[in-house]
């Protein structure tokens, strides 16, 4: 049980500053992206009307994201947009399902990296929200109904990012500590596997959609 | 008997570790309950869409889990910190911490349930929008989250705060204060979103073309009833930091 919360860190001194880095999700995450980026290519090499079996798969993701992305937004937004969306989710998906593999963790069980990612989504759907509607229609929302209600609009946001990054961080964090606790209790013996396959596939694939969906419904919140 | 400072925060932590994972299961375990009773219901006049039904009800009440799942993970921060050296509010702070992500996980665990049974109608009465159907559910139900996951931060804030050495009744009061009213704020906007969301879903499947604007809808409404859980996130964040 002593491996509960104990984690690597490289730490340095840069301009008076004392930085710590998390190495495992840093090599972590430099694993998914290398993952995605083959993936990548092999999907893209060699494209064709009979397509290879990583064609069919990145032809799946598109499809099925590229309907979410223009229901959610105008046929022009999803044009630009949607390429974000469905990188963030085969991002969060590999990242949640890389936890199965022996030796390996989830870069999401981190919550610098959700909090991440609950930034940019942040910044991008404000950044949406301005050049849509106007700077002034934009400061505007801010403060209604009434002009009173202007700091707890503000906070509304900010708890945005707070329940988009924690809701993930909490459900992967959660299952990697019931798979440690539970395979403590019964000596790694046969229960082990299934977990992972619940907590890993299953409820990471659910939560690495929430966010995703998430991220568009903030987006489209600011246009509309 | 006396006990020693490392005792008493022993005690706290197991007694908060209790309060965390005893209320968190209270909620989650009644909306995985409700999508369970939803699909059944459903299936018992339209049997032929049960593998769809079976799925979209494992999925929503997998999201219903997660307030439960909270409530895990901070009892088992609190039982596994040590506690050597940890100044004697740290107790008070476990108590509050504890209070804070259980209570708030009751309703939201309520809350999430509810999509997921009304998803399930939902499929028996339009099987051909059980995506966008899927889709909804999943944004509802994690929205109605949001005030467990409130919890869950407060609840974290008062493990991880750095606290003083002596003993103050007012700095003790406050940090079980903070728990008090994260925890209560959070049962109301769970369960409140949740029958926003449940009606949303209800409706898509009644109305499908209309997908776009029931969203919009839902979460304009699910805003302002999350409201109240905002003032309680404010207050709690205003004590923590306050001590």
């Amino acid at each position: 049980m002593e491996e509960l919360g104990k984690i690597s860190v490289w730490s340095t001194d840069v301009a008076g500053l004392h930085l710590v880095f998390n190495l495992t999700t840093i090599y972590m995450t430099l694993a998914v992206m290398a993952v995605l980026i083959t993936f990548a290519v092999l999907a893209t090499r060699n494209k064709g009307i009979i397509p290879n079996p990583f064609q069919v798969i990145a032809e799946i993701f598109v499809s099925i994201f590229w309907g979410l992305t223009r229901d959610a937004l105008d046929e022009d937004l999803a044009k630009t947009y949607f390429p974000l969306i469905c990188a963030l989710f085969m991002f969060l998906l590999m990242c949640n399902w890389i936890g199965i593999v022996p030796f390996m963790d989830e870069p999401t069980k981190d919550l610098n990296t959700t909090l991440g990612l609950g930034g940019m989504g942040f910044f991008i759907a404000h950044y949406v929200g301005i050049r849509s509607k106007g700077l002034k229609t934009y400061v505007k929302d801010y403060f209604e109904p009434i002009f009173f209600m202007m700091p707890l609009n503000l906070i509304g946001e900010i708890a945005k990012v707070v329940s988009i990054s924690f809701r993930l961080y909490g459900n992967i964090m959660g299952g990697s500590i019931i798979i440690l606790v539970v395979s403590y209790l019964v000596y790694n013996l046969i229960i082990p596997p299934f977990l992972y396959a619940f907590f890993g596939l299953f409820v990471g694939t659910v939560q690495a959609f929430v966010f995703t969906m998430l991220t568009l419904v903030y987006i489209s919140v600011q246009v509309k | 008997m006396v006990w020693e400072q490392i005792e008493w925060v022993k005690a706290a932590a197991g007694l908060g570790a209790g309060l965390s994972v005893g209320f968190a299961a209270i909620g989650a375990a009644i909306g995985e309950g409700y999508a369970a009773g939803k699909a059944s219901e459903t299936l018992s006049y339209r049997p032929k869409v049960a593998g769809e039904v079976l799925k979209t009800m494992l999925i929503g009440q997998a999201v219903a889990e997660t307030a439960g799942i909270f409530g895990l993970v901070i009892a088992m921060l609190m039982l596994f910190t040590p506690s050597a050296g940890k100044a004697l509010l740290t107790g008070w702070a476990y108590l509050g911490a504890g209070l804070s992500m259980g209570l708030s996980a009751i309703g939201c665990g309520i809350g999430a349930g509810f999509p997921a049974g009304g998803a399930c109608m939902g499929i028996a009465r339009q099987p051909m929008a059980a995506g966008p159907l899927t889709t909804l559910m999943l944004i509802g139900a994690g929205v109605a989250q949001s005030t467990a996951i409130y919890g869950f931060l407060i609840a974290l804030l008062l493990l991880f705060k750095t606290l003083p050495e002596a003993m103050n009744w007012v700095a003790a009061c406050t940090l079980v204060g903070a728990g008090f009213a994260m925890g209560f704020g959070g049962i109301g906007p769970g369960i409140g979103e949740g029958i926003a969301a449940e009606n949303a879903v209800i409706g898509v499947a009644r109305n499908p073309e209309n997908t776009g604007l029931m969203t919009r809808t839902m979460l304009v409404g699910q805003a302002v009833a999350e409201s109240t859980g905002i003032y309680s996130l404010v207050i709690a964040l205003l004590l923590v930091l306050s001590t």
